[in-house]
Protein backbone atom coordinates (compact mmCIF):
# COMPACT_ATOMS: atom_id res chain seq x y z
CA UNK A 1 0.00 0.00 0.00
CA UNK A 2 1.36 3.08 -1.15
CA UNK A 3 -0.05 6.70 0.29
CA UNK A 4 1.20 9.95 -0.82
CA UNK A 5 -0.53 12.70 0.98
CA UNK A 6 -1.73 16.01 -1.25
CA UNK A 7 -2.68 19.04 -0.80
CA UNK A 8 -1.33 20.11 2.61
CA UNK A 9 -2.04 21.46 4.51
CA UNK A 10 -4.74 22.88 4.76
CA UNK A 11 -7.16 21.00 1.73
CA UNK A 12 -5.30 17.52 2.31
CA UNK A 13 -6.06 14.55 0.93
CA UNK A 14 -4.44 11.18 0.84
CA UNK A 15 -4.24 8.87 -2.44
CA UNK A 16 -3.53 5.34 -1.78
CA UNK A 17 -2.26 2.79 -4.17
CA UNK A 18 -3.73 -0.84 -3.46
CA UNK A 19 -1.98 -3.74 -4.70
CA UNK A 20 -3.82 -6.16 -6.40
CA UNK A 21 -5.72 -7.76 -3.55
CA UNK A 22 -5.09 -5.43 -1.00
CA UNK A 23 -7.64 -3.64 1.38
CA UNK A 24 -8.26 -0.64 3.34
CA UNK A 25 -10.82 0.30 5.98
CA UNK A 26 -11.70 3.80 5.77
CA UNK A 27 -14.26 6.03 8.04
CA UNK A 28 -17.98 6.47 6.49
CA UNK A 29 -17.95 9.02 3.93
CA UNK A 30 -14.34 9.41 3.87
CA UNK A 31 -14.02 8.04 -0.44
CA UNK A 32 -13.53 10.97 -2.60
CA UNK A 33 -12.71 9.34 -5.80
CA UNK A 34 -11.45 5.44 -6.59
CA UNK A 35 -10.56 3.46 -9.91
CA UNK A 36 -13.53 0.82 -10.70
CA UNK A 37 -11.22 -1.95 -9.73
CA UNK A 38 -11.64 -1.31 -5.85
CA UNK A 39 -14.94 -2.67 -4.60
CA UNK A 40 -16.27 -1.64 -1.52
CA UNK A 41 -18.01 -4.04 1.18
CA UNK A 42 -19.57 -2.35 4.34
CA UNK A 43 -19.59 -3.81 7.67
CA UNK A 44 -19.38 -3.10 11.47
CA UNK A 45 -16.44 -5.94 12.15
CA UNK A 46 -18.74 -7.00 14.67
CA UNK A 47 -22.00 -5.76 16.82
CA UNK A 48 -19.69 -4.95 19.98
CA UNK A 49 -17.18 -3.31 17.53
CA UNK A 50 -19.77 -1.32 15.99
CA UNK A 51 -21.75 -0.04 19.22
CA UNK A 52 -18.30 0.60 20.68
CA UNK A 53 -17.37 3.04 17.80
CA UNK A 54 -20.88 4.56 17.93
CA UNK A 55 -20.24 4.84 21.94
CA UNK A 56 -17.46 6.88 20.73
CA UNK A 57 -18.95 9.38 18.25
CA UNK A 58 -17.68 6.85 15.20
CA UNK A 59 -19.58 5.44 13.04
CA UNK A 60 -21.24 2.34 13.42
CA UNK A 61 -20.25 1.13 9.90
CA UNK A 62 -17.10 1.09 8.26
CA UNK A 63 -16.12 0.62 4.95
CA UNK A 64 -13.41 -2.10 3.31
CA UNK A 65 -11.84 -1.42 0.46
CA UNK A 66 -10.08 -4.23 -1.75
CA UNK A 67 -8.35 -3.66 -5.41
CA UNK A 68 -9.59 -6.28 -7.54
CA UNK A 69 -9.42 -8.15 -10.85
CA UNK A 70 -5.65 -8.67 -10.77
CA UNK A 71 -4.52 -5.32 -11.36
CA UNK A 72 -4.12 -2.21 -8.68
CA UNK A 73 -6.53 -0.11 -7.29
CA UNK A 74 -6.63 3.49 -6.68
CA UNK A 75 -8.60 5.75 -3.65
CA UNK A 76 -8.41 9.11 -2.83
CA UNK A 77 -9.83 9.90 1.26
CA UNK A 78 -10.60 12.84 2.71
CA UNK A 79 -11.62 13.93 6.33
CA UNK A 80 -14.63 16.67 6.76
CA UNK A 81 -13.01 19.24 8.11
CA UNK A 82 -10.21 21.46 6.52
CA UNK A 83 -6.75 20.16 7.51
CA UNK A 84 -4.08 18.05 7.21
CA UNK A 85 -3.63 14.60 7.50
CA UNK A 86 -0.62 12.41 8.99
CA UNK A 87 0.39 8.60 8.12
CA UNK A 88 1.33 6.24 11.28
CA UNK A 89 3.58 3.37 10.40
CA UNK A 90 2.01 0.65 12.54
CA UNK A 91 4.12 -1.98 13.82
CA UNK A 92 7.64 -0.78 15.06
CA UNK A 93 5.34 1.04 17.65
CA UNK A 94 1.66 1.20 18.40
CA UNK A 95 -0.55 4.54 18.80
CA UNK A 96 -3.49 5.28 20.48
CA UNK A 97 -5.69 8.36 18.37
CA UNK A 98 -8.55 10.69 19.34
CA UNK A 99 -11.42 8.83 18.11
CA UNK A 100 -12.37 11.20 15.51
CA UNK A 101 -8.92 11.65 14.10
CA UNK A 102 -9.27 8.01 12.49
CA UNK A 103 -9.84 8.33 8.63
CA UNK A 104 -8.33 5.20 7.23
CA UNK A 105 -6.34 2.08 7.98
CA UNK A 106 -4.77 -1.13 6.33
CA UNK A 107 -6.91 -4.19 7.18
CA UNK A 108 -3.61 -5.78 9.04
CA UNK A 109 -3.89 -2.96 11.61
CA UNK A 110 -6.81 -3.99 14.00
CA UNK A 111 -8.27 -0.24 15.61
CA UNK A 112 -9.69 -0.98 19.42
CA UNK A 113 -11.99 1.59 20.86
CA UNK A 114 -11.71 2.20 24.45
CA UNK A 115 -12.83 4.46 27.11
CA UNK A 116 -9.75 7.08 27.90
CA UNK A 117 -10.35 8.05 32.04
CA UNK A 118 -13.44 6.21 32.78
CA UNK A 119 -14.02 8.27 36.25
CA UNK A 120 -14.27 11.32 33.70
CA UNK A 121 -16.61 9.55 31.61
CA UNK A 122 -19.58 8.63 33.71
CA UNK A 123 -18.91 12.54 35.47
CA UNK A 124 -19.94 13.94 31.68
CA UNK A 125 -17.54 14.07 29.68
CA UNK A 126 -15.28 11.11 28.06
CA UNK A 127 -12.49 10.28 25.35
CA UNK A 128 -12.71 7.69 23.46
CA UNK A 129 -9.07 6.71 22.21
CA UNK A 130 -8.27 4.03 19.80
CA UNK A 131 -5.81 1.59 20.25
CA UNK A 132 -3.63 0.17 16.96
CA UNK A 133 -2.44 -3.47 17.00
CA UNK A 134 -0.78 -5.42 14.41
CA UNK A 135 1.27 -3.95 11.15
CA UNK A 136 0.44 -1.45 8.26
CA UNK A 137 -0.54 1.90 7.87
CA UNK A 138 -2.92 4.32 9.20
CA UNK A 139 -3.91 7.62 8.32
CA UNK A 140 -5.43 10.43 10.51
CA UNK A 141 -6.78 13.55 10.51
CA UNK A 142 -6.91 16.99 12.23
CA UNK A 143 -8.86 19.73 12.44
CA UNK A 144 -6.50 22.35 11.07
CA UNK A 145 -2.47 22.20 11.24
CA UNK A 146 -0.31 19.24 12.71
CA UNK A 147 2.50 19.90 15.40
CA UNK A 148 4.10 16.79 16.11
CA UNK A 149 5.79 17.13 20.26
CA UNK A 150 8.32 15.16 21.65
CA UNK A 151 7.42 14.41 25.00
CA UNK A 152 10.26 13.57 27.78
CA UNK A 153 8.81 13.30 31.22
CA UNK A 154 5.43 14.98 31.90
CA UNK A 155 2.84 16.91 29.49
CA UNK A 156 -0.55 18.53 29.52
CA UNK A 157 -2.39 18.45 25.69
CA UNK A 158 -6.05 19.66 25.61
CA UNK A 159 -7.62 16.75 24.57
CA UNK A 160 -10.18 18.85 21.53
CA UNK A 161 -6.39 19.12 20.40
CA UNK A 162 -5.25 15.40 20.71
CA UNK A 163 -4.59 13.75 17.54
CA UNK A 164 -2.17 10.90 18.60
CA UNK A 165 0.38 9.18 20.40
CA UNK A 166 2.71 6.45 20.15
CA UNK A 167 1.50 3.57 22.94
CA UNK A 168 4.87 4.47 25.00
CA UNK A 169 3.35 7.03 26.21
CA UNK A 170 1.60 6.93 29.84
CA UNK A 171 -1.66 8.82 29.51
CA UNK A 172 -4.58 9.53 31.88
CA UNK A 173 -7.50 12.34 31.76
CA UNK A 174 -8.14 14.70 34.39
CA UNK A 175 -9.54 17.89 34.44
CA UNK A 176 -7.89 20.81 33.53
CA UNK A 177 -8.65 22.76 36.92
CA UNK A 178 -8.63 21.69 40.23
CA UNK A 179 -12.08 21.88 40.49
CA UNK A 180 -15.00 21.17 38.42
CA UNK A 181 -16.28 24.57 38.21
CA UNK A 182 -12.83 26.07 37.56
CA UNK A 183 -12.49 23.93 35.20
CA UNK A 184 -15.56 24.62 33.44
CA UNK A 185 -14.60 28.20 33.70
CA UNK A 186 -11.43 28.24 32.66
CA UNK A 187 -12.94 27.01 29.04
CA UNK A 188 -10.47 24.16 28.83
CA UNK A 189 -12.91 21.13 29.87
CA UNK A 190 -10.47 17.84 29.80
CA UNK A 191 -6.68 17.73 29.49
CA UNK A 192 -4.80 14.43 29.02
CA UNK A 193 -1.27 13.84 31.36
CA UNK A 194 1.30 12.05 29.60
CA UNK A 195 4.02 10.67 30.92
CA UNK A 196 7.21 8.65 29.48
CA UNK A 197 9.01 9.07 26.23
CA UNK A 198 7.51 9.58 23.09
CA UNK A 199 5.74 11.74 20.43
CA UNK A 200 2.44 12.98 20.18
CA UNK A 201 0.65 14.75 17.57
CA UNK A 202 -1.82 18.15 17.69
CA UNK A 203 -4.22 19.78 15.89
CA UNK A 204 -4.21 23.11 15.93
CA UNK A 205 -7.64 23.79 15.79
CA UNK A 206 -10.43 21.94 18.55
CA UNK A 207 -13.60 20.25 16.43
CA UNK A 208 -16.12 20.82 19.59
CA UNK A 209 -14.97 24.18 20.38
CA UNK A 210 -15.77 25.13 16.57
CA UNK A 211 -18.91 23.20 16.50
CA UNK A 212 -20.21 24.67 19.84
CA UNK A 213 -19.48 28.28 18.35
CA UNK A 214 -21.45 27.14 15.19
CA UNK A 215 -23.94 25.62 16.78
CA UNK A 216 -25.12 28.77 18.97
CA UNK A 217 -25.68 30.57 15.96
CA UNK A 218 -28.06 28.28 14.34
CA UNK A 219 -31.66 28.29 14.68
CA UNK A 220 -32.82 25.42 17.31
CA UNK A 221 -32.95 21.53 14.99
CA UNK A 222 -35.76 19.52 16.09
CA UNK A 223 -34.52 16.72 18.55
CA UNK B 1 -11.31 39.85 -20.99
CA UNK B 2 -8.48 39.04 -18.72
CA UNK B 3 -8.42 36.63 -16.06
CA UNK B 4 -6.24 36.17 -13.13
CA UNK B 5 -6.95 34.24 -9.90
CA UNK B 6 -5.40 35.15 -6.93
CA UNK B 7 -4.71 34.08 -3.18
CA UNK B 8 -4.30 30.43 -4.73
CA UNK B 9 -5.08 28.11 -3.12
CA UNK B 10 -7.22 28.08 0.04
CA UNK B 11 -8.59 31.40 -0.04
CA UNK B 12 -8.44 32.06 -4.05
CA UNK B 13 -10.08 34.82 -5.48
CA UNK B 14 -10.64 36.24 -9.08
CA UNK B 15 -9.80 39.20 -11.10
CA UNK B 16 -11.48 39.93 -14.13
CA UNK B 17 -10.28 42.67 -16.00
CA UNK B 18 -12.20 43.91 -19.47
CA UNK B 19 -10.61 44.73 -22.47
CA UNK B 20 -13.26 46.75 -24.04
CA UNK B 21 -16.12 48.63 -23.58
CA UNK B 22 -19.12 46.05 -23.81
CA UNK B 23 -17.66 43.01 -22.46
CA UNK B 24 -19.56 41.02 -20.36
CA UNK B 25 -19.23 38.32 -17.79
CA UNK B 26 -21.98 36.70 -15.93
CA UNK B 27 -21.35 35.61 -12.40
CA UNK B 28 -23.19 33.30 -9.84
CA UNK B 29 -25.26 35.74 -7.63
CA UNK B 30 -23.54 36.99 -4.17
CA UNK B 31 -20.12 36.28 -5.43
CA UNK B 32 -19.21 39.70 -6.11
CA UNK B 33 -16.15 41.32 -3.77
CA UNK B 34 -15.73 44.70 -5.52
CA UNK B 35 -15.93 46.56 -8.63
CA UNK B 36 -14.93 50.12 -10.56
CA UNK B 37 -17.68 52.11 -10.64
CA UNK B 38 -17.86 51.93 -14.53
CA UNK B 39 -18.93 48.55 -14.37
CA UNK B 40 -22.14 47.93 -14.75
CA UNK B 41 -24.30 44.90 -12.80
CA UNK B 42 -27.28 43.84 -13.85
CA UNK B 43 -28.79 41.37 -11.94
CA UNK B 44 -31.10 39.30 -13.92
CA UNK B 45 -32.84 35.71 -14.99
CA UNK B 46 -30.46 34.34 -17.64
CA UNK B 47 -32.25 32.81 -20.68
CA UNK B 48 -35.47 34.35 -19.23
CA UNK B 49 -37.90 33.26 -16.89
CA UNK B 50 -38.05 29.88 -17.84
CA UNK B 51 -34.48 28.40 -18.45
CA UNK B 52 -33.59 30.29 -14.80
CA UNK B 53 -36.23 28.46 -13.17
CA UNK B 54 -35.46 25.04 -14.70
CA UNK B 55 -31.50 25.44 -13.43
CA UNK B 56 -33.05 26.46 -10.38
CA UNK B 57 -35.22 23.68 -9.42
CA UNK B 58 -33.31 21.03 -11.72
CA UNK B 59 -29.80 22.48 -10.71
CA UNK B 60 -30.10 24.10 -7.14
CA UNK B 61 -28.11 27.14 -8.17
CA UNK B 62 -28.94 30.51 -7.73
CA UNK B 63 -31.53 32.09 -9.92
CA UNK B 64 -29.95 35.02 -10.39
CA UNK B 65 -26.98 35.50 -12.06
CA UNK B 66 -25.77 39.19 -12.29
CA UNK B 67 -23.84 40.36 -15.53
CA UNK B 68 -21.26 42.81 -15.03
CA UNK B 69 -20.43 44.65 -18.51
CA UNK B 70 -18.10 47.59 -19.36
CA UNK B 71 -18.18 50.66 -20.23
CA UNK B 72 -14.45 51.67 -20.13
CA UNK B 73 -11.32 49.70 -21.01
CA UNK B 74 -9.10 48.50 -18.13
CA UNK B 75 -11.45 48.07 -15.45
CA UNK B 76 -12.21 44.85 -13.51
CA UNK B 77 -14.21 43.27 -10.87
CA UNK B 78 -13.35 40.78 -8.20
CA UNK B 79 -15.42 38.00 -7.28
CA UNK B 80 -15.32 35.24 -4.61
CA UNK B 81 -17.17 31.32 -3.71
CA UNK B 82 -19.02 30.99 -0.39
CA UNK B 83 -16.51 28.48 1.09
CA UNK B 84 -12.89 28.35 1.65
CA UNK B 85 -11.67 26.95 -1.36
CA UNK B 86 -9.87 27.09 -4.71
CA UNK B 87 -10.57 28.39 -8.01
CA UNK B 88 -9.64 27.35 -11.65
CA UNK B 89 -10.20 28.58 -15.04
CA UNK B 90 -11.35 27.55 -18.02
CA UNK B 91 -11.57 27.78 -21.72
CA UNK B 92 -14.52 27.06 -23.75
CA UNK B 93 -14.47 26.71 -27.60
CA UNK B 94 -16.82 24.75 -29.98
CA UNK B 95 -16.39 20.85 -29.54
CA UNK B 96 -14.82 21.23 -26.14
CA UNK B 97 -17.57 21.92 -23.33
CA UNK B 98 -17.34 21.44 -19.99
CA UNK B 99 -19.70 20.05 -17.45
CA UNK B 100 -20.24 21.76 -13.97
CA UNK B 101 -21.56 20.55 -11.20
CA UNK B 102 -24.12 22.87 -10.37
CA UNK B 103 -22.77 24.36 -7.06
CA UNK B 104 -19.07 25.03 -8.73
CA UNK B 105 -20.12 27.48 -11.34
CA UNK B 106 -18.54 30.83 -10.59
CA UNK B 107 -18.95 32.63 -13.87
CA UNK B 108 -18.57 32.82 -17.60
CA UNK B 109 -18.33 35.62 -20.21
CA UNK B 110 -21.36 36.30 -21.81
CA UNK B 111 -19.86 34.40 -24.67
CA UNK B 112 -20.30 31.20 -22.94
CA UNK B 113 -23.66 29.15 -23.30
CA UNK B 114 -25.04 27.66 -20.20
CA UNK B 115 -27.67 24.96 -20.17
CA UNK B 116 -28.81 22.62 -17.13
CA UNK B 117 -28.33 18.74 -17.48
CA UNK B 118 -29.51 16.38 -15.22
CA UNK B 119 -26.62 13.86 -14.44
CA UNK B 120 -29.62 11.35 -13.64
CA UNK B 121 -30.24 8.41 -11.00
CA UNK B 122 -30.09 4.48 -10.91
CA UNK B 123 -32.22 2.97 -8.81
CA UNK B 124 -35.20 3.76 -6.98
CA UNK B 125 -33.69 6.94 -5.05
CA UNK B 126 -34.28 9.86 -6.95
CA UNK B 127 -31.77 12.20 -6.12
CA UNK B 128 -29.30 12.33 -9.35
CA UNK B 129 -26.68 14.90 -9.72
CA UNK B 130 -27.35 18.47 -11.60
CA UNK B 131 -25.01 19.75 -14.14
CA UNK B 132 -24.72 22.98 -16.35
CA UNK B 133 -23.15 22.48 -19.78
CA UNK B 134 -21.04 25.44 -20.27
CA UNK B 135 -20.70 25.21 -24.50
CA UNK B 136 -19.97 28.05 -26.86
CA UNK B 137 -16.83 30.30 -26.37
CA UNK B 138 -15.06 32.02 -23.60
CA UNK B 139 -13.76 31.66 -20.37
CA UNK B 140 -15.44 30.03 -17.60
CA UNK B 141 -14.38 29.77 -13.45
CA UNK B 142 -14.90 27.01 -11.00
CA UNK B 143 -14.92 27.20 -7.44
CA UNK B 144 -13.96 23.76 -5.29
CA UNK B 145 -14.26 23.19 -1.61
CA UNK B 146 -11.12 22.38 -0.32
CA UNK B 147 -8.45 21.66 -2.83
CA UNK B 148 -9.10 21.13 -6.50
CA UNK B 149 -7.66 18.12 -7.97
CA UNK B 150 -7.80 17.15 -11.41
CA UNK B 151 -7.83 13.19 -12.46
CA UNK B 152 -7.17 12.33 -15.75
CA UNK B 153 -9.64 9.38 -16.72
CA UNK B 154 -8.63 6.72 -19.48
CA UNK B 155 -9.88 3.53 -20.84
CA UNK B 156 -10.32 2.23 -17.44
CA UNK B 157 -12.50 4.69 -15.99
CA UNK B 158 -13.37 6.38 -12.35
CA UNK B 159 -15.66 6.90 -9.60
CA UNK B 160 -16.13 10.11 -8.01
CA UNK B 161 -18.96 10.91 -5.18
CA UNK B 162 -21.71 13.13 -6.48
CA UNK B 163 -20.55 15.54 -3.68
CA UNK B 164 -16.86 15.86 -4.20
CA UNK B 165 -17.32 16.78 -8.40
CA UNK B 166 -16.69 20.20 -9.61
CA UNK B 167 -16.37 19.94 -13.44
CA UNK B 168 -15.54 17.28 -16.18
CA UNK B 169 -14.53 17.43 -19.70
CA UNK B 170 -17.79 17.12 -21.85
CA UNK B 171 -16.20 13.72 -24.08
CA UNK B 172 -16.27 11.72 -20.49
CA UNK B 173 -19.58 9.76 -20.35
CA UNK B 174 -20.98 9.52 -16.52
CA UNK B 175 -23.55 7.61 -14.82
CA UNK B 176 -25.26 8.43 -11.57
CA UNK B 177 -24.78 5.05 -9.56
CA UNK B 178 -25.33 3.88 -6.00
CA UNK B 179 -21.90 2.30 -4.56
CA UNK B 180 -21.71 -1.35 -3.66
CA UNK B 181 -24.58 -3.05 -2.89
CA UNK B 182 -27.94 -2.12 -1.18
CA UNK B 183 -26.05 -1.91 2.35
CA UNK B 184 -23.05 0.30 1.40
CA UNK B 185 -25.61 2.61 0.03
CA UNK B 186 -27.94 2.75 3.24
CA UNK B 187 -25.34 2.45 5.33
CA UNK B 188 -21.67 3.34 3.90
CA UNK B 189 -22.09 7.20 4.38
CA UNK B 190 -21.21 7.32 0.96
CA UNK B 191 -24.24 7.96 -0.93
CA UNK B 192 -24.44 8.22 -5.15
CA UNK B 193 -21.19 8.01 -6.77
CA UNK B 194 -20.42 8.62 -10.48
CA UNK B 195 -19.09 6.50 -13.18
CA UNK B 196 -17.11 7.91 -15.90
CA UNK B 197 -15.91 6.38 -18.55
CA UNK B 198 -14.08 7.14 -21.91
CA UNK B 199 -11.12 9.96 -22.03
CA UNK B 200 -10.96 13.21 -20.38
CA UNK B 201 -10.10 14.93 -17.45
CA UNK B 202 -12.21 15.13 -14.00
CA UNK B 203 -11.40 17.75 -11.32
CA UNK B 204 -12.23 16.92 -7.90
CA UNK B 205 -12.89 18.84 -4.46
CA UNK B 206 -11.09 17.57 -1.46
CA UNK B 207 -13.93 18.34 0.49
CA UNK B 208 -17.72 17.30 0.48
CA UNK B 209 -20.54 19.98 1.82
CA UNK B 210 -22.80 17.78 2.71
CA UNK B 211 -20.65 15.78 4.91
CA UNK B 212 -19.51 19.51 6.65
CA UNK B 213 -23.35 20.26 7.29
CA UNK B 214 -23.95 16.73 8.79
CA UNK B 215 -20.83 17.84 11.03
CA UNK B 216 -22.30 20.83 12.07
CA UNK B 217 -26.10 19.44 12.69
CA UNK B 218 -25.60 18.00 16.09
CA UNK B 219 -24.04 21.39 17.44
CA UNK B 220 -27.22 23.16 17.07
CA UNK B 221 -29.21 23.80 19.78
CA UNK B 222 -32.28 21.51 20.36
CA UNK B 223 -35.79 22.96 20.12
CA UNK B 224 -37.46 22.54 23.40
CA UNK B 225 -41.03 21.46 23.56
CA UNK B 226 -42.23 22.71 26.78
CA UNK B 227 -41.37 26.31 25.32
CA UNK B 228 -44.39 25.76 23.10
CA UNK B 229 -42.26 26.94 20.10
CA UNK B 230 -43.81 25.38 17.28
Amino acid sequence: MQIDLQHRPSAAMAHVVLASGESLMAESGAMVGMTPNVAIQTGSGGLMKGLKRLFGGESFFRNTFTAEGGTPGELYLAATLPGDLVVLDVGPRGYFLQSHAYVASSTAVDVDTRVGGFKTFFAGEGLFVLKTRGQGQLIAGAFGAIEEVQVRGEYIVDTGHLVAWEDSLQFRIAKAADGWIASWLSGEGLVCHFSGNGTLWMQTRNPSEYGQQLGRRLPPRES
Amino acid sequence: MQTEVLQQPDFSMVKVTFARPGEALVATAGTMVSRDTSVQMKTGLRGGLLASAKRKLLGGESLFLNTFTATLPGESVYLAPAAEGDVAEFNVRPGESLMIHSGAFLASESTVKLDTRWGGAKGFFGAGMFLLKAEGEGKVMVSSYGALHPVDIRGAGFICDNENIVAFTDGLEYQVRRIGGMKSLLLSGEGLVCHFQGRGRLWMQTRNPSRFAAWVHPFRRVRSRSSGGD
